[in-house]
């Protein structure tokens, strides 16, 4: 655990120190203070607007750190040379994709804490804040969400190239979220072996849309009852972990 | 004497695509403990797929291999192993002390312990007065030194260096071969590959020579260099033996 940790607290020290964090987290204050500032105007439905907006905003900054900093990862570390005196260490190579799995995690969560905060904070300013529940099961989701994010991106840098990687996180990220309901839908009414396909694709892909709750938060419905946040979590630990255990065979099997 | 690194009839051979080249054939020896084996051979001549090897990074296709007792595919079989990489590059957003920290803690140092270790080792390389500078703003020399302290964060049993000295000053390099010096002093085992001829001829007990794969020769230096002729140098001798096999 000890070795894991090590890992990926470098990749921690790398999100301090390089500017793309900080740059998403000044660009997110600059446009929810401009959205927020719109309100004190008496703009009808901005309030509604601003949530709306303002939690795409935090899904969309920390899915960009999740990904460009989990897809670079063991490219950056072939292409720089640094594996070499990692791999040189006691540690398995399973242990390497381990680590750099809970930085990608790690780092992508703090980020999203600070953003979600900001978040949270523009709303009680503007006095149209949610219920804590409500907000807890948006930040669990967040979590949840960035975690798969991180191990598609993790497993999908040990077969691909960075470019190819992120664009490929990023298409699935639009393509499902935007239409896994009609796939859904298609397999409900197909018939046959497009059916079995179609069903076999459907329970594949990741589900990024379980874990959307801006149209819930953003029209402060009800908490989702206990045993969908449950299963939600269990679906991603168990998609989490087939997607690294896979990636640390791929890894294991690469020549170097 | 123990043998803590043991080498028999390995091979190895590269494929990409159709092609394909035999980095290694049949490649046997020995290195005794605390004893400094120096490996000596020209581009391509298989020295940096033999560490590889050694420490686990590639798996051996044919012949059996052991460090420490262990075969080297087990993480195990590296807790007591350093090893210097021929390119020194490390992550340049951190320190001297963070990387250490990083490679210390993934050997399970006791942080008490590790802290102390990192204060000698850059004493050791002289880096004292950079060790909270990021390294992106480091030589190559400075990143050389860097890249030996690492080597020794474990305080290792054996050493394995692939190209120590280059990049190095000769200040800096006269400093790495007393440190080296002072290892075999206390009973640790160094196995380095180099292009520095008058360094392994300074520094080693025993020389491996090798090329396109094979070992031409081995054995104490001293034994090796009587064998050659008088006012020959020892460039001269590994000159002679690789054109002889060419």
């Amino acid at each position: 655990m000890k070795a894991i940790w090590a890992i990926a607290s470098v990749m921690m020290r790398e999100l301090v120190r390089k500017k793309d964090f900080y740059i998403l987290l000044i660009f997110l204050l600059a446009l929810l203070g401009f959205l927020s500032s719109q309100s004190f105007f008496n703009v009808e439905g901005i309030s509604r607007y601003i949530k709306d907006f303002g939690y795409s905003l935090v899904t969309l900054f920390s899915f960009i750190i999740a990904v460009t900093f989990t897809a670079k990862q063991m490219p950056g570390e072939l292409e720089s040379k640094t594996i070499y005196p990692l791999l040189a260490k006691p540690v398995s190579r399973h242990t390497i994709i381990l680590g750099k799995f809970l930085g990608g995690v790690v780092i992508s969560s703090i980020s999203f804490v600070l953003f979600y905060g900001i978040f949270c904070i523009f709303q009680w300013i503007g006095g149209t804040g949610n219920s804590f529940m409500l907000l807890g099961q948006g930040f669990l989701f967040g979590i949840l969400f960035l975690c798969l994010v991180c191990a598609i991106a993790m497993f999908l840098s040990n077969i691909m190239t960075l470019g190819a990687n992120i664009t490929l996180s990023v298409l699935l990220y639009i393509m499902i979220s935007g239409f896994a309901d009609s796939v859904r839908d298609s397999v409900l009414f197909s018939k046959g072996i497009t059916s079995v396909l179609g069903g076999i694709f459907y329970y594949l892909i990741p589900h990024f849309e379980f874990y959307d709750l801006r149209i819930r938060i953003t029209h402060s419905w009800d908490p989702l009852p206990g045993w969908i946040v449950v299963a939600v979590a269990l679906y991603t630990c168990i998609y989490c972990f087939v997607l690294i255990y896979f990636a640390g065979l791929i890894f294991r099997r690469k020549r170097l | 004497m123990r043998e803590v690194l043991t080498a028999n009839n390995l091979s190895y051979t590269y494929e990409t695509g159709k092609k394909k080249v035999e980095a290694l054939k049949g490649l046997s020896f020995a290195v005794n403990d605390g004893e400094i084996f120096g490996f000596i051979g020209p581009n391509g001549a298989g020295k940096t797929t033999t560490i590889k090897l050694l420490l686990g990074i590639l798996i051996s296709q044919k012949g059996e291999l052991s460090v420490l007792g262990k075969s080297p595919t087990l993480p195990e079989a590296r807790k007591s192993v350093g090893y210097m990489p021929e390119i020194a590059n490390y992550y340049r957003y951190l320190t001297p002390v963070e990387l250490l920290t990083m490679y210390g803690d993934i050997f399970g140092i006791e942080k008490k312990l590790l802290k102390a270790r990192i204060n000698e080792l850059l004493r050791l390389v002289d880096l004292e007065k950079e060790s909270d500078r990021i390294m992106g703003t480091f030589s190559k020399g400075m990143m050389q030194k860097v890249s030996f302290a690492q080597a020794l964060v474990n305080d290792p049993d054996l050493l394995i260096l692939d190209e120590p000295s280059s990049g190095l000053d000769p200040v800096a390099r006269k400093n790495m071969r007393e440190v080296i010096k002072s290892l075999r002093d206390k009973d640790k085992t160094v196995f380095f590959s180099s292009h520095e001829l008058s360094e392994v001829e300074l520094v080693s007990d025993r020389i491996g020579i090798l090329n396109r794969g094979e070992l031409l020769a081995v054995g104490p230096v001293e034994d090796l260099l009587g064998e050659k002729e008088e006012g020959q140098t020892l460039e001269s001798y590994f000159l002679n033996m690789i054109e002889r096999e060419i």
